[in-house]
């Protein structure tokens, strides 16, 4: 607790006992409303204070107003004891309500704890303990044992594991050693490293992912947006229809002053939203919390809402399904020997990053002389085209084959197949294959069994492929070789056939499917850790690699969206169901207090549910 | 220039909202949002006069809600 929030406990303390001595003292008359009055003041002094001081702002309609009015009103119809507990039962629920959102925010902030103090710059044979914002790329820093990885940068010397739980809630270390590139934000566990920054600190990981999650509840939900206009109007509605049956009944239909403004003044203490107003984006907050603890960033809660309603998952298969990380596993040359094949290939392909090209340059493993290759250029989704010593050598799939009228044979083996042409002359072939993540089909049985109707699968690969993927996984449908202009069609397609309440997820490793990413409803990035087009395009991250995670993300979406419903509907229910009672007299403060600060702390704490979500993913 | 202050006892979510609103309504201001939860405010306003309305921000939430300071 803060020291503001002791002091309003003691305040409520002392009022309360002062309230009971009141309440046991035979007084009668002006005496015993002198009582009452001492425990009102004490509770309530600030709340009429501010009520005074904000009226003569122009704050009109704000809740000291509205609790001063209905609680000098309870006292002018001679209801005591119901004016001051009204007053200190909303000092109860304000302090309340002050500790709930303290503590989400704290432990929100604690999981997003990963805000580097310092760095150890290298200089002159020492180091230097400075901020990490004062280190420029390409100086080295050096990270300890137990220290926080400040910066992004490749590792020179040192070998270690890293604990990247607080970005990706992966618990199992990471393996690094010189020339891996570390991520900001990581623990590193065992061994000294030198490491030479990559990127300055606020372009690194650790500024992006907290400006991610800071800016998070900015982009608000629907929800949110309902709660917000409904509180516009609400507040002058109900403290206007109080003013009607204050006055109303009285002066036209023979009513006791008393008993109207007694139930006028139960209107006013309901009128204040603050049980929506704060505890529907509480829940926004904390879902999206609890979601990164488990690794996933969520960008708003407008995409919490979406990502509840998923009914069709489209997935890109490279780096997505499967690792991404390709072997060659077989060359079958026509007319060139095997290493020669593999050379005029590596060649070829050795300005590509494509995971194709690289998985060839690492089965050549000798080092590329580039100044032999010339003319590059990169067909999407068909190949590379280059001249290797002069000669015009293509190496990319069929459809490269036969726009440049090259026979072909298909390969036996299913992989994706690296046809190579020479001058116009067909030279063979390379076998690539790829290997299914271990959590991919565990990912899509998670996600048929949390109701998700469609699991779609598409990829520029060849259909063998492809299809041997699906059945492996027990996917719904699978388009290959598509080109990335085809992915965006067939989105739209699919896009076309969900229901109207169902939406659409496309998830990428956020490499070449930028369009697709931003054309899909929810456009779901993984294994993002440290790409920035990335975690541009994309709605939700995930931040390591598993696609496990996406059912994850849909459950913990479900429950946040469920307990931001729970909280509108029991609000607004027990609201409404004490104003109706109250108008017809059969609710008193007592009730109307409950529908205030008793709905308002029952609804904080529902909220505070949704924090925790990460349990149950 | 966009920059992120501190809000220190800020109690209210309905005055946040409202300053928030105030706050846009300044002359030269691009942008601004006042969090409850994360408890600050970003604003995003022109260089030139960026102090000036920065003074005015301060005046905003001393009105609107008089416990809650903006931490400089």
């Amino acid at each position: 607790m803060t020291k503001k929030q002791k002091k309003t406990l003691y305040r409520i303390l002392t009022a309360a006992a002062l309230l009971i001595l009141a309440a046991l003292m035979p007084a009668q008359g002006p005496v015993r409303l002198l009582l009452f009055l001492v425990p009102y003041a004490v509770i309530g002094w600030d709340v009429l204070w501010k009520a005074v001081r904000n009226i003569a702002h122009g704050q009109v309609f704000d809740e000291n107003f509205l609790m001063a009015l209905a609680t000098i009103g309870a006292l002018a119809t001679g209801e005591y004891p119901e004016s001051v507990f009204v007053m200190l039962f909303y000092q109860v629920g304000e302090l309340f309500q002050s500790c709930a959102v303290g503590k989400s925010r704290q432990s929100i902030a604690s999981l997003m704890d990963i805000r580097p103090d310092y760095a150890n710059l290298e200089k002159d044979g020492g180091s230097d303990e400075v901020d990490p914002e004062d280190v420029a790329v390409g100086d080295v820093i050096v990270v300890k044992p137990g220290e926080r990885v400040p910066l992004d940068g490749v590792i020179l010397e040192g070998s270690s594991t890293l604990n990247t739980a607080a970005l990706t809630g992966e618990s199992l270390p990471r393996e690094v050693s010189p020339g891996t590139d570390v991520i900001s934000g990581c623990v590193n566990l065992t061994g000294l490293l030198r490491v030479q920054v990559t990127k300055a600190f606020e372009e690194s990981t650790v500024s992006r992912i907290l400006e991610l999650v800071e800016n998070a509840s900015s982009r608000k939900a629907k929800a949110e947006a309902f709660v917000t206009k409904f509180a516009r109007y609400y507040t002058p509605v109900v403290v206007i229809a109080a003013a009607a049956l204050a006055l109303i009944p009285p002066l036209f239909l023979h009513g006791a002053w008393a008993d109207w403004v007694g139930r006028a003044c139960s209107f006013l203490v309901i009128s204040c939203p603050c049980a929506l107003v704060i505890s529907v984006p509480l829940a926004f907050f904390g879902g999206i919390g609890g979601a990164s603890k488990a690794g996933v960033l969520v960008k708003g809660g407008n995409y919490m809402e979406v990502l509840a309603r998923t009914e069709i998952v489209v997935f890109d298969k490279t780096g997505t399904l499967t690792r991404g990380v390709f072997n060659v596993t077989a060359i079958h040359p026509d007319q060139y020997s095997e290493a020669d094949l593999l050379e005029l290939a590596a060649l070829a392909e050795c300005w590509s990053d494509h995971p194709i090209s690289r998985s060839i340059k690492d089965a050549y493993g000798k080092d590329i002389d580039a100044s032999r290759v010339t003319d590059v250029e990169e067909l999407s989704g068909r190949g590379v085209r280059a001249r290797v010593d002069g000669r015009l050598v293509c190496a990319g799939n069929g459809k490269l084959m036969d726009e440049i009228g090259v026979s072909w044979h298909p390969c036996h083996k299913v992989g994706t197949t690296v046809h190579v042409a020479v001058d116009g002359i067909y030279a063979g072939h390379l076998v690539i294959s790829d290997e299914i993540k271990p959590d991919a089909a565990p990912a899509i049985a998670a996600l048929k069994s949390i109701g998700v109707r469609r699991a779609v699968m598409l990829t520029g690969d060849a259909q063998a492929v492809a299809e041997d993927v699906a059945a492996q996984l027990g996917l719904d449908e699978v388009h290959a070789q598509l080109l990335p202009s085809d992915k965006v069609d067939q989105v739209e397609r699919l896009l076309k056939e969900r229901s109207s309440k169902g939406a659409l997820a496309f998830v990428g490793d956020g490499i070449n499917d930028a369009p697709v990413l931003s054309r899909a409803d929810i456009g779901i990035a993984m294994g993002a850790l440290g790409s920035d087009a990335a975690i541009e395009a994309a709605d939700v991250v995930l931040m390591d690699d598993k696609p496990s995670k996406i059912a994850a993300a849909v459950r913990i979406a479900r429950k946040t969206l469920s307990i931001v419903r729970q909280n509108i509907i029991f609000a607004l229910a027990v609201k409404f169901l004490v104003l109706i009672l109250g108008a017809l007299g059969h609710a008193n403060m007592w009730e109307a207090v409950f529908a205030d600060v008793g709905v308002a702390v029952l609804a904080i704490l529902n909220s505070m549910r949704a924090l925790h979500s990460d349990k149950d993913a | 220039m966009k920059k992120h202050f501190k809000l220190i006892d800020l109690d209210c979510a309905n005055c946040a909202a409202k300053m928030e609103e105030a706050i846009k309504r300044i002359d030269g201001v691009n942008d601004a949002r006042v969090s409850f939860l994360s408890q600050k405010l970003t604003l995003d306003a022109d260089d030139a006069r960026f102090d000036a309305i920065l003074q005015e921000a301060v005046k905003i939430c001393k009105r609107v809600e008089p416990d809650c300071k903006i931490d400089i």
